[in-house]
């Protein structure tokens, strides 16, 4: 069996999944923002009090604890140390209270162009030792290229540190500032990310459970207990991803659709191309730094239930801040949802109060009390159907370096949109009738993003670079550095990718991958020309393991929402 | 955080699936450690710069600059229709003030591109900052235009296609004629007859490093451009007078080349040569980002530069300041006396022999220019190719007057019965063009 909990800013959403009947339990609590462990411990509780004596397989947390930190600064101090060689100045990437430059760099290929200045290295580490500085973030420039400076600083401290984050295991990917970043905020959350997973292990055990322990990250995959603990920054943005996977198993989706989860405070838009979660890369910002944490393509947008509804001259403008909760719950402004409840069957809260608020709105309206309401939600329609269609734009838009890309650009269009959130099954008409697209509203939509935690399953994102001249292959975020002949090709490199990748899900994430699953997203090999002598290739793949659901548990949870 | 001075698009299109041939320095690796570095610096993280996509150009943009023999398919590859359309994205980012300032780092080039085609010279098939410009001036309504061209090579395509237009001023700054491919650019070439001055040539010897460089931007490209004061000013970057370039033999640095579009402050720059794509091109192309943004660019170096390795001799700079000298005065004075011009009654004449180095071809022209009072007048080129034969080409220019507009089109009709193989007519005022195919 399943189990999956979503503890989100407000609530906690838990789900266990039967292999054989689909879901056997959920539950929905109010989260303790003080002690999210305690909430977990209440969903644990609950859903257990419903079923007893279960056997579950697999846990899955999607949880915010680290957004959270994040958010409110409750962050260890970092010694964050670089090496950067020519480019932009280096100190324009300070991050944190210790960011220290140590002379030595290498060059786009990853070869030494200045030596690493040990001594001064040693002086750098001794004085942060000093302060007090306990972990450790170690990011040199073109590292995924050539990790050698990394490596170096990491020997000085690793006998001296509780934690050293290294550059080039993070990611693959060149950016040398958002390797800074996620560097710093992986070390930072690491104690306070560290504690809280040995709790909720300790957890498990009290109720007698000991089941396989994994994180959501913020793509929708998967990471095990231990993979959580040496990179928890993965973990932050799990949330919204969470509820995209919800709606993946919940749904057969095989087209461009886009998933709108209208909450509270926002509405999260997401994008399926051509029935497959879209994903970035290098999408999550952390307090406006851009990060390597590979995500969801998610846009949030400042409108949701409690968004304030005004009126500006004869037009209604609604968010994107939310002035306390929507009046029906006992707030002053009207909202969002006060309109959504005037013209529903089920009623929310104090409906009363919300009607007050259409008063109060029609004053400065001249239109009749009675069409107040309605306007409201088409003008909220309206403002959703412009941010999806900029997103769509934008997502068509991306850069490509190819001409065969270029001339084969396939656009995104969404062809269907998921609706879920509270006032999902009130908005759906509306909807509909705004964007022109069938509307669904599937089942359990309350707890998809439990749904989406349990059923997800690990992904993974590795590239191989090749260089022939220098016989040399790495695959950095594996730590893999082989010497190779010149003879090394690009149909090797893929074999290579994939094999180190299946080996690695299988030893390290306890999953036996199938090899078709290891998906080849780019691959270029190009002569490297010296004078005008061929003198070797540059070889790259990129190999992806995308987001996905558990085959088994595939049947199951699916509803018919396709109708 | 770094804070943009100005709003930069970059619209970047390595073509890594296109080269010359496989060794050719046109070839895919050439802007692959320029992305590498742009990427690892993280420079489309910093706020205000933003990195686009190119569009596609369209035939008729070719069609409208160049007459293209015997086609314009049989002279291009889907690559350049990207990178033209690369510059026109620029420019649109540009002209509806979404971004202050664009950089088309695309390729291939295009400054050896001259009016007619009938092949590839000097890596370059079609002129794209001149498709560029006239979209521009069609669609935005601008007029006058300075395109200053910094490879190192002499701009021997963009001189010839403006060489007629007193609206285009073309400044170049190349590598000596005398010791480098295309082997022109003199002082003595300063525009046709009616647009005398507007073509500049700073052609500055081998070795210049920054000091001769910056000199001449100094003291002849900015109060040129000042005096001229174009609508917008195009900056054909080209790389290669990098010191460690494998195929000239100047001694610029990334550094010099950040400084020089510092002053130079382009509202375009559109990437030209540059085959040092390991030592130069991912600094020289950061360098120019971080510059056109108003960013700092102290830091960006060349692992192997030593400035004290290129320290000029007085005498040299001596000779610049001269070479200089000559080209200001060429702009602000030109001589008006002209010993080879040719007329053949209303028409003036000038005889062109034509090497296309990268398809091997060679072409003979004979070039009429309509002496007129009231325009800069219409142009008509004979044109024969050791490829195509045989063919005629007549250009109603933008802005002539309704006299010059009725004989171009009298001529075309005229030229229908003498017996040429193909036939290209460019009528910019009704922006059509007709192409006659005779066999």
């Amino acid at each position: 069996m399943l189990f999956g909990i979503d503890v989100g800013g407000t609530h906690t959403d838990a789900v266990l999944i039967d292999r054989e009947v689909g879901i056997r339990a959920y539950v929905k609590i109010p989260t303790d923002p003080d002690d999210l462990l305690g909430s977990i411990r209440q969903a644990i509780s609950e859903i257990l009090s419903q079923e007893k004596g279960v056997e579950i397989e697999r846990f899955n947390l999607s949880t915010t604890l680290c957004t959270n930190a994040i958010v409110q600064d409750l962050l260890e101090p970092v010694g964050v140390i670089v090496s950067a060689g020519p480019g932009i100045d280096p100190h324009k990437f300070s991050i944190g209270n210790y960011y220290e430059v140590i002379p030595g760099g290498l060059d786009h290929r990853g070869t030494e162009i200045q030596p690493l200045d040990i001594s001064y290295a040693n002086r750098v580490i001794s004085n942060l030792l000093d302060y007090g500085v306990k972990v450790f973030s170690v990011v040199s420039k073109f590292s995924p290229r050539n990790p050698v400076h990394e490596e170096k600083i990491a020997e000085l401290i690793r006998e001296k540190a509780d934690f050293v984050t290294l550059g080039h295991k993070l990611s693959g990917q060149l950016n040398f500032p958002r390797r800074i970043a996620t560097a710093y905020y992986n070390s930072a959350v690491w104690p306070i990310f560290d504690k809280f997973l040995d709790s909720v292990k300790r957890c498990l055990e009290e109720f007698k459970l000991s089941p396989q322990l994994n994180i959501l990250k913020a793509d929708g995959g998967t990471m095990p207990y231990n993979t959580a603990k040496r990179i928890p920054v993965e973990s932050i943005f799990s949330g919204p991803a969470a509820s995209v996977m919800g709606i993946f198993s919940l749904c057969d989706i095989t087209e461009d659709a886009i998933v709108l989860d209208v909450g509270g405070t926002t509405t999260d838009i997401g994008v399926f191309a051509a029935g497959v979660p879209l994903i970035e890369p290098e999408n999550v910002r952390l307090k406006e730094r851009p990060t390597l944490v590979r995500a969801m393509k998610v846009k949030s947008i400042g409108l949701g239930g409690d968004s304030a509804v005004r009126v500006n001259g004869d037009k209604i403008e609604i968010g994107p801040k939310r002035l306390g909760p929507c009046m029906a719950k006992g707030g002053d402004i009207p909202a969002f949802l006060d309109a959504l409840n005037c013209i529903s069957d089920e009623i929310y809260g104090d409906r009363d109060a919300s009607f007050k608020g259409m008063h109060k709105i029609n004053e400065s309206l001249r239109c009749p009390l009675e069409e107040t309401p309605m306007k409201i939600v088409e003008q909220g329609c309206k403002i959703l159907k412009k941010e999806v269609s900029e997103f769509i734009d934008e997502i068509n838009e991306r850069p490509i370096y190819t001409i065969h890309e270029l001339l084969e650009f396939r656009k995104i269009e969404p062809k269907k949109i998921y609706l879920m959130g509270g006032p999902a099954n009130i908005l759906k008409k509306f909807i509909e009738k705004e964007f022109g697209l069938p509307v669904i509203v599937p089942e359990y939509f309350g707890v998809a993003n439990a749904i989406g935690a349990a059923i997800a399953r690990p992904t993974m994102q590795a590239e191989l670079f090749a260089d022939t001249e220098k016989k040399i292959m790495t695959i950095p975020v594996l730590g893999i550095k082989e010497n190779i002949s010149k003879h090394y090709n690009l149909k090797v490199a893929r074999e290579d990718i994939r094999k180190y990748m299946s080996t690695y899900i299988r030893e390290n994430l306890g999953w036996d991958i199938d090899l078709s699953e290891l998906e080849i997203i780019f691959e270029s090999s190009m002569n490297m020309v010296k004078d005008v002598f061929t003198v070797g290739q540059d070889i790259r793949v990129k190999c992806q393991v995308k987001p996905g659901i558990c085959k088994d548990y595939e049947n199951v949870v699916r509803c018919v929402c396709n109708r | 955080m770094q804070q943009v001075k100005n709003k930069l698009g970059v619209v970047f299109f390595p073509a890594f699936d296109w080269a010359i041939s496989p060794t050719h320095p046109e070839r895919q690796e050439r802007l692959l450690y320029t992305m590498d570095q742009l990427k690892e610096e993280g420079v489309f993280d910093i706020p205000g710069i933003k990195e686009y996509k190119p569009e596609l150009a369209s035939r008729h943009e070719i069609e409208k600059v160049h007459f293209c023999f015997p086609d314009v398919l049989s002279n291009i590859t889907d690559s350049h229709l990207i990178s033209a359309g690369g510059c026109i994205k620029a420019g649109k980012l540009v002209m509806e003030k979404k971004e202050d300032k664009a950089f088309a780092l695309v390729r291939p080039p295009g400054h050896h591109a001259m009016k007619v085609v009938h092949g590839g010279r000097g890596f370059c098939n079609i002129n794209i900052e001149a498709i560029m410009i006239e979209y521009l001036r069609e669609k935005y309504g601008i007029k006058k235009v300075a395109i200053v061209d910094t490879d190192c090579h002499h701009g021997d395509g963009s001189q010839d296609i403006y060489w007629h237009d007193p609206d285009t001023l073309y400044i170049s700054i190349h590598q000596d004629g005398r010791t480098l491919y295309p082997g022109t650019g003199f002082t003595s070439e300063i525009g046709g007859p009616k647009a005398k001055g507007k073509t500049i040539n700073i052609p500055l010897p081998p070795h210049t490093s920054d000091e001769g460089f910056l000199y001449a931007m100094e003291n002849v490209v900015l109060p040129i451009l000042q005096d001229f004061a174009p609508d917008l000013v195009v900056n054909s970057a080209g790389q290669d007078n990098h010191f460690s370039d494998p195929i000239t033999n100047m001694n610029f640095s990334a550094q010099g080349y950040a400084k020089l579009t510092e002053m130079l402050k382009p509202d375009l720059v559109v990437l030209e040569g540059g085959y040092s794509i390991q030592g130069a091109l991912p600094y020289v192309n950061l360098g120019i980002v971080l510059a056109l943004a108003g960013l700092d660019y102290s830091y960006v170096k060349e692992p192997d530069y030593d400035p004290k390795k290129f320290q000029m001799d007085k005498r040299t700079m001596d000779y610049i300041k001269r070479i200089c000298e000559t080209a200001r005065k060429n702009y602000f004075s030109p001589p008006q006396s002209d010993i080879t011009l040719e007329k053949d009654g209303n028409w003036i004449v000038r005889n062109k022999e034509i090497f296309y180095d990268t398809s091997y071809i060679v072409e003979r022209q004979r070039e009429y220019l309509l002496d007129c009072e009231n325009c800069r007048g219409i142009l008509k080129i004979e044109t024969s190719s050791s490829r195509v034969k045989n063919c005629l080409a007549i250009e109603a220019p933008l802005n002539c007057c309704e006299k010059c507009l009725n004989i171009a089109y009298m001529e075309y009709e005229k030229a229908k019965e003498k017996g040429y193989s193909h036939i290209q007519f460019i009528d910019r005022v009704n922006k059509k063009v007709f192409r006659e195919k005779v066999k």
